[in-house]
């Protein structure tokens, strides 16, 4: 395969030469989102930051010894990963790159590239709503973020979160259900199973909607890729909404990103008294909006509230086979089912079902993997 | 010719029939016992002779020798008094040989001639019919007991006066004590704990029907107070009534164990012991010295044995419990004999979920908890099926739940489960919980074969908790009337067993790396 050819296939429509040096960068550790930010605001006392400047700047900023950027077999030993793995790259500026994301080019965070897997090659075009949040949400708080993403996807608001588990997979999980589309923005590079144990749901989201990450194949997860993504989960969004997160929480950080974008950015108010709810009314408290229904979010996104208008549930998406693989009973219970482990008696009594429909369902989440066995119960997985 | 009067002796719940030979000569006086016997044998002596005295038969000066055949029988207590002073009665030509024929006695003596009870008389006279005795001599305490066995017909003395009288036909017998004892009679149990006083509890209610119709050992999980032993004290009551022969076996237990009440009665509900984890293990699995007197697990037998805080039970008796659930019955080897007692009994185990103790305030975490949990692992993990959480009770429960659906609806579809399931395996197989896997596979569908196969696969079911599971399954659908097991009944057994999970090992559990506050 040459050069020609892969840079194609990974980046059709660019400029195989482009291709090639920003992989290179890509597939260089040393070349990360903040050295990325440094190239870019050296240009940015010009009257226009050019690709090709930071482009050039990040190259020249290599060297052999403590910064060496890859050897061209390299850069195709990568290449040839990502296409491996279903990915493909693009660069800001040419096809493929999403459109919002551009908007943020170059001082708002938005990358040089980023690789993605997606049906076509895109990400959907239409509106996107960023639903974020805590790991570790109360059973309220998953619930919130399961309803909105099917609030979200049924209107044809693609649902942007981080695929952590918690409130990000409770986001993603709504929007599947619903079959409507949902991107994902991984901490880790393709190929790396994380969060452990979640493949069918990232599967399921690569099918529905995209899986986006900066980082090469391969590379695992660390705290600072985390960060890092973050501006990339604000900045696929026209909305970010904060359901639940703690005092320092990731998602209030998500948040500042979005606004700093000039993103709109809502949160989910909660108790006073609840840890969990520390993040969303502190955004409120700083100016956020206040989602006082779910509908709200549908407001500020523009999009007509279509129940009002008499809509119904869009027809699942082809590509959406977790749910649709699901009986009926075990999708309602999906939306039971919390982060915070429920006692099957206790879902039988919420859901106003017979225990054993609820055993029986909770048994088909647990072996699809869509729910995992606590000592406590059945949690989100 | 020396005299011969026939006895019983109980090794376990097995009655053996007993000759007792006494011969009475001259020569140095003494009394002495012949055949493996022990410090009790002075003993015996000394009451023998001094009730035979109150009967007017003194043997001063006279060398009496008593034998009992077969010899190698562990022959403890004092239950041969009575054989053994008709034997020398006879052999002194008080009575006559005739009168003795086709007659068994069981009794102790008191020094005043007075015949008291002794334990195991009830399978000692189901036994005798086999032996051609007709009649049995007993302690007016022993006869209702006797009469259960519906055998021989029961000669209730008070004194050995009354033998003598009898014997000698210088009295009619009295007759046995009749009526709602005997097997045909006694067959309403008697009324226990009924479900409907358990409030909400629907997971726990339905993992206790599963095990009642299918026989399955069974953990409750819940902190302390919601209500884990009244569940277990209800099961019971929902399971079938012992059977005639079950109902003999397990009064004959309480007998050897001297535990059957009064009055005495063939209880049909099938049994429950709560055995306290402080407890002996002698005292659970039978003990004694000498020969080995059944335990609680003996007495659980054909009912319910109630372990309850599972995890504060001695690791070895844990254990040593393993072979007893395996084969339905408990070898105890005392230093006189090797006893078996059966011990066919349905587990009910009862734990807290967290070591916490678990409820509103528990703050433990998942570690924590896995940890704790881990104690389940081993011996006793593998023979539980289903492990419901019992949840602790809220007010509001207690104010607007609805009563609880009754025992006598729930044991309605035990028994049409349990009569599907013998129609299907016959009589070799009790229960589905000890039907054979082979067998119970071949009625269940291959999806559903499939979806079990598959959690093997992935690490989620070992090889043995899947076949206990196609049981489970078998039994829900036996429950559902459903010939064939589905999908739904396996995953609901699938479902039942989630409490038993150990931790994941691998790097399943592995959480992200916590997100810190930084500026891009
Ligand atoms: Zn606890």
């Amino acid at each position: 395969m040459t050069t020609a050819d892969w840079a194609g296939e990974l980046s059709a429509g660019a400029d195989p030469d482009l291709v090639e040096r920003v992989l290179r960068l890509a597939a260089a550790p040393w070349v990360h989102p903040e050295r990325l930010r440094g190239a870019v605001e050296a240009n940015l006392d010009r009257p226009c930051v050019r690709v090709e400047d930071v482009i050039a700047g990040l190259e020249a900023a290599g060297d052999a010894r403590s910064r060496p950027l890859p050897r061209r077999a390299q850069v195709r030993e990568v290449a040839l990963a990502l296409l491996r793995h279903g990915a493909r790259m693009a660069i800001v500026g040419q096809p493929g790159y999403p459109r919002r994301l551009a908007d943020a080019w170059p001082e708002l965070g938005a990358p040089l590239w980023l690789f993605l897997r997606a049906p076509e090659a895109r990400l959907p075009a239409a509106a996107a709503v960023a639903v974020v949040g805590t790991r570790h949400p109360t059973v309220d708080g998953a619930q919130t973020a399961v309803a909105l993403g099917r609030l979200l996807a049924r209107h044809g608001v693609t649902v942007v979160s981080g695929m952590a588990r918690g409130i990000d997979q409770a986001a993603h999980r709504g929007a599947l259900q619903a079959g409507g589309a949902t991107v994902a923005v991984l901490g880790t590079g393709f190929g790396v199973d994380y969060p452990a144990g979640d493949e069918t749901v990232r599967e399921a989201v690569a099918a529905a909607g995209g899986l986006v990450s900066e980082l090469p194949p391969g590379c695992g997860p660390k705290p600072q890729h985390f960060i890092w993504r973050n501006r990339l989960i604000s900045g696929l969004a026209d909305v970010t909404v904060v359901v639940q997160g703690r005092v320092r929480s990731g998602a209030l950080h998500t948040a500042r990103l979005a606004a700093a974008q000039g993103r709109e950015v809502m949160a989910v108010p909660g108790s006073v008294n609840d840890p969990a709810s520390r993040a969303p009314l502190d955004l409120i408290r700083d100016g956020a909006t206040p989602l006082t229904r779910l509908s709200d979010v549908l407001d500020i996104v523009g999009v007509v509230d279509a129940q009002r208008g008499g809509m119904q549930d869009g027809p699942a998406t082809p590509g959406n086979t977790l749910t649709a693989r699901l009986s009926a009973d075990a999708s309602d219970l999906l939306t039971l089912i919390g982060a915070v482990p429920a006692a099957p008696g206790a879902l039988a009594r919420a859901a106003q079902r017979p225990v054993t429909t609820i055993l029986a369902a909770v048994a088909e989440l647990e072996t699809a993997g869509l729910v995992r066995a606590t000592p406590r119960g059945p949690v989100l997985a | 010719m020396v005299g011969r009067v026939r006895t019983m002796a109980v090794v376990g719940l097995q009655a053996v029939a007993v000759t007792v030979e006494a011969h009475v000569a001259g020569g140095l006086p003494g009394f002495s016992v012949i055949g493996s016997w022990g410090p009790a044998a002075g003993q015996a002596a000394d009451r023998v002779r001094t009730a035979l005295a109150t009967v007017g038969v003194a043997m001063p000066g006279r060398k009496v020798l008593i034998s009992l055949a077969p010899a190698d029988l562990p022959k403890a207590g004092a239950r041969f008094d009575l054989a053994m002073a008709a034997a020398i009665l006879l052999e002194l030509g008080v009575v006559e040989q005739a009168a003795l024929d086709g007659v068994a006695l069981l009794g102790e003596l008191a020094l005043d001639g007075e015949v008291r009870p002794v334990p195991g008389v009830l399978p000692s006279a189901a036994a005798l019919s086999a032996t051609g005795v007709h009649r049995l001599a007993v302690a007016d305490a022993n006869a209702a007991e006797a009469a259960l066995a519906g055998g021989p017909e029961v000669v209730p003395v008070r004194h050995l006066a009354e033998l003598l009288a009898v014997l000698r036909k210088e009295q009619a017998p009295r007759p046995a004590p009749a009526g709602d004892n005997d097997v045909a009679a006694a067959t309403v149990p008697a009324a226990g704990p009924d479900l409907a006083d358990v409030r909400g509890q629907a997971e726990a209610r339905r993992a206790l029907e599963v095990a009642a119709a299918g026989g399955h050992h069974l953990l409750l999980l819940g902190p302390p107070g919601c209500g884990k032993s009244m569940l277990a004290r209800r099961l019971p009551g929902i399971l079938p009534p012992l059977t005639d022969d079950q109902a003999l076996e397990v009064a004959g237990v309480r007998s050897v164990a001297g535990l059957l009440g009064d009055p005495v009665r063939l209880e049909r509900r099938p049994p429950l012991c709560s055995p306290h984890h402080t407890m002996s293990a002698a005292a659970l699995f039978g003990g004694g010295t000498g020969v080995a007197r059944p335990g609680q697990l003996s007495l659980a037998h054909h009912g319910v044995l109630f372990l309850d805080e599972l995890f504060e039970w001695p690791r070895g008796v844990i254990e040593a419990l393993r072979q007893p659930l395996e084969d339905g019955v408990i070898c105890v080897a005392r230093s006189r004999a090797t006893v078996t007692y059966p011990a066919r009994v349905q587990l009910v185990c009862a734990a807290n979920p967290c070591p916490c103790g678990g409820g509103d305030r528990c703050s433990c975490s998942d570690d924590a908890v896995w940890a704790y949990r881990s104690r389940l692992s081993g011996p006793l993990a593998d023979r539980l099926d289903l492990a419901p959480a019992v949840e602790p009770l809220s007010a509001g429960d207690l104010l607007s739940a609805q009563a609880g659906e009754s025992s006598a609806a729930v044991a309605a579809r035990v028994a049409s489960a349990r009569a599907v399931a013998r129609d299907r395996w016959g009589q070799a197989v009790t229960c589905n919980a000890v039907a054979p896997a082979r067998l119970v596979r071949q009625s269940v569908r291959p999806a559903a074969l499939r979806t079990l196969a598959n959690a093997v696969e992935a690490g989620a079911l070992t090889g043995r908790g899947y076949d206990r599971a196609l049981r489970v399954a078998r039994t829900c659908a036996d429950l559902e009337g459903s010939q064939m097991v589905g999908t739904d009944h396996v995953l609901e057994a699938y479902a039942h067993r989630l409490g038993l999970r150990q931790q994941p090992t691998a790097a399943a559990s592995a959480v992200g790396p916590a997100v810190a506050v930084a500026q891009w």
